[in-house]
């Protein structure tokens, strides 16, 4: 590598991979900056694919004192940067409540809030793409609600949100870099401040690679649950 | 059963008008309430002039939490081999803390929202080579200034540039939102004598153009300029002549003039005996640092 | 078995039942036929809740599914016993896509009518055997045909052990060559004495296998009565002359 010119000293100063003990710092660092990304990937996903799922059933529901509401609030955290809402959960809330939010804390809360919302539209659009007929079958079979929703819509649904669903995992891996504007150091932040220490973008495009990997795992995942619903059509 | 409708009430194509019609309204009304609340915590934050615990309140925590971007060397930054986080900026703090008999804890922020957390109360002091200007002092207590900073032009050597009339006409890099920015925006002459200038996100991709030729000069603080000079072995120079010259200050929430006060007696008191200019020639090989001038 | 006073129901202002009335014994095979609009589909559909009506009565098996002048809708739990003793098959036969064709059949038996899982399993396979399809029982439904789906809709509504079959169009999504597997099934379910409501557009068919016929148009019953006596109905044949006949 070092014989290319482009990647010579002239155009483009390497520093680590000179340097395999900075290397290695520079990986463990890196770690530990993916260690804070993953926990905020994980409690995001936690929290918000099941809160999405009931705000999705309130938004359907046909009692207004509880749909209105729920659309308001689905529109707000759709139509709204998540930088301003990560803004307003750590900085803003803490005015009016008085309880200071700890890093984490504040951007986990913002994140779920706004994922639940993005996740509630899928699944809404998904319950909508189960035909009706489905539902009237259950209905004179003597199903309860409860029982047809979770032993035949759901699972039907389930099958149609594979796709969209995986096309917002993969954007929050993403979003993840967003922190840094809340001072949480994590991958992303890990890597530019050692570029600019060293002078040189090495750590940012090694980050790149990890993201890359990231939903590299990610995509194969979604992309086994896919053929696994595929044991089925329609 | 309220969780479990059994169809959507109402068609698609009413739903989207219904929608989008609230969606101007809610807009406006949300960012309204957000800036009235970012507003309000601002005035919150300044009215607080009862009393003055910000010393007491740091001596019985048993720390001092210090803000910065850790991007930002040789002032505070990430050392590539540790991991920690060191600096010029970190070694003064950490001698003022050792006197104080608290603890030093960094804490990374943005450098944008500097002003809120301090406010918030997430961190106690803003300490990152941070130029003292008329805005920063309305917004926070300031201390005495303890570093002089010159803005000045790097260029590389090869292009032979001596003084700004060289650079009419010329491509400048700048790092957006900086004190920099400030600076040009003085100098008008020669900010409309140039032929563009560029924002960069970073002082350290900005030098990087200027070495791969997409600038012709880059505008930044001298001891940035001296510290990628040295660390990527540019082949550039600084040109004597530089902008309006500034100072860094350490910045404390508008109201700690307790804390600011102490804070000041120990750099004079490390300036008397000789701690500072220890710390800055360990950094920059001489001492650099002007906290008696301010007497 | 059922008894159907004087129903109306509105949607919006279009009134879709404008007092219908109409009974049918145990054991009886009673076709309803009628242009499209007549309201028939949407009758049976009312007998199972799928739709509510605005006036009128309904009583099944001698409870009361609805009285407009008196208690209104049965609750909860009555509601659904009553429609239990009702199977009823679709037009777009609303199988799950997601269960085998075994597992549909004995889905609702499980879960419902708690049967254990073994009796509903033979049970399933039983009746599976019934409309011809017990070979068929861990493929999916999108493997099998339009009319090998249908069977199984009518084995799912079978296995529930229903008093009353109700049959919604039951062959008009499907293609010719495929409407006569389903209709010989439901032809040897009348043979079996069992006690249907079939709404269709297969003339012949009504002919042949329905005790009674009623005729519907624009939301009332004109006629009703034995298949010769209804088929011979001056509207009727004017009905019957413009829709064609298969032979």
């Amino acid at each position: 590598m070092c014989s290319l010119p482009f990647f010579g000293k002239r155009f483009y100063p390497m520093k680590y991979l000179n340097n395999p003990d900075r290397l290695a710092s520079l990986l463990a660092q890196l770690w530990q900056g993916l260690g804070v990304t993953m926990s905020l990937f994980g409690y995001t996903l936690l929290f918000s694919l099941p809160l999405g799922l009931v705000l999705a059933l309130m938004r359907m529901s046909r009692n207004k004192a509880v749909r209105y509401p729920v659309q308001l609030f689905i529109l707000v955290m759709r139509g709204t940067p998540l930088i301003l809402q990560v803004f307003t959960v750590y900085f803003v809330l803490p005015m009016i409540f008085g309880t200071a939010f700890e890093r984490l804390t504040a951007v986990v809360i913002a994140f779920v809030m706004n994922y639940a919302a993005y996740f509630a539209e899928i699944y809404r659009g998904g319950v909508q793409a189960v035909p009706e007929g489905q539902r009237e079958a259950a209905h004179v079979l003597g199903f309860t609600r409860g029982q047809a929703f979770v032993r035949i819509i759901l699972p039907q649904l389930i099958k149609r949100i594979v796709l969209p669903v995986s096309n917002e995992v993969i954007t929050l891996v993403k979003d993840t870099a967003l922190v840094t504007a809340v001072g949480m150091v994590e991958l992303y932040r890990v890597a530019r401040n050692a570029a600019s220490t060293v002078g040189s973008l090495e750590p940012l495009f090694i980050a790149g690679a990890i993201y890359l990997i990231i939903n590299a795992v990610i995509s194969f995942l979604f992309d086994r649950a896919n053929r696994y619903f595929a044991y089925y059509q329609g | 059963m309220l969780l479990f409708p059994d169809e959507v009430c109402y068609d698609a194509a009413s739903a989207q008008a219904e929608i989008r019609k609230k969606e101007g309204m809610v807009m406006k009304r949300c960012l309204i309430l957000i800036l009235s609340m970012v507003m309000l915590s601002s005035l919150f934050s300044s009215a607080i002039a009862q009393e003055d615990t910000s010393l007491t309140d740091i001596l019985d925590k048993g720390k001092l939490i210090l803000g910065l971007d850790a991007s930002f060397p040789p002032m505070g930054y990430v050392d590539a081999d540790t991991g920690e986080i060191v600096g010029f900026d970190i070694d003064l703090a950490r001698e003022v803390c050792k006197r104080l008999g608290v603890e030093l804890v960094t804490q990374p922020i943005d450098w944008a929202a500097k002003e809120m957390e301090l406010d918030a109360h997430h961190i106690d002091c803003i300490w990152n080579g941070m130029t003292i200007t008329p805005e920063r002092l309305e917004n926070m207590q300031i201390s005495l200034p303890y570093l002089r900073n010159d803005q000045v032009l790097v260029v590389r050597t090869a292009d032979g540039y001596a003084s700004l009339a060289d650079l009419a006409g010329k491509k400048l890099g700048i790092q957006a939102g900086s004190s920099a920015n400030d600076a040009l925006d003085a100098a008008e002459a020669f900010k409309a004598s140039l032929g563009e200038v560029v924002p960069f996100d970073e002082n350290m991709t900005a030098l990087m153009d200027l070495n791969q030729g997409g600038l012709d000069t880059v505008l930044v603080d001298v001891i940035v300029a001296n510290y990628y000079m040295a660390v990527n072995d540019y082949p550039f120079t600084v040109l004597d002549e530089s902008l309006a010259p500034e100072e860094y200050g350490i910045g404390f929430r508008k109201g700690d003039l307790a804390l600011s006060e102490k804070v000041n007696a120990l750099l004079l008191e490390m300036q008397a005996d000789g701690t500072l200019a220890k710390i800055s020639e360990d950094w920059f090989g001489t001492d650099i640092t002007i906290i008696n001038e301010a007497k | 078995m059922l008894s159907v006073e004087n129903i109306y129901k509105r949607y919006a202002d279009n009134k879709v039942l404008r007092g219908v009335s109409l009974k049918v014994n145990q054991g009886e095979v009673v076709a309803v036929i009628g242009p499209s609009g007549s309201g028939k589909s949407t009758l049976l559909r009312c007998l199972i809740d799928l739709e509510r009506v605005d006036e009128g009565r309904i009583i099944v098996g001698g409870e009361t599914l609805v009285d407009t002048q008196a208690q209104g809708y049965a609750e909860k739990t009555a509601l659904r016993r009553i429609i239990l003793k009702m199977g009823f098959v679709f037009q777009s036969f609303n199988l799950f896509p997601h269960f085998t064709v075994l597992k549909n059949v004995t889905e609702a038996q499980e879960r419902v009518l708690k049967r254990g899982r073994q009796e509903a399993r033979d049970y399933a396979l039983q009746v599976l055997g019934k409309v011809g399809l017990s070979d068929k029982a861990s493929e999916y439904p999108y493997m099998l045909s339009g009319g090998q789906q249908q069977r199984v809709a009518i084995a799912r509504a079978l296995a529930m052990d229903p008093q009353m079959l109700c049959f919604d169009e039951p062959t008009s999504a499907l293609d010719p060559l495929l409407t006569q597997e389903v209709l010989r099934v439901i032809k040897g379910l009348a043979e079996e004495n069992r006690t249907m409501l079939v709404v269709t557009h297969e003339m012949a068919f009504a002919r042949e296998v329905a005790d009674r016929v009623v005729y519907m148009q624009d939301g009332v019953v004109r006629c009703e009565g034995t298949p010769e006596e209804v088929f011979s109905h001056p509207e009727v044949l004017a009905f019957t002359s413009q829709t064609p006949q298969p032979e």
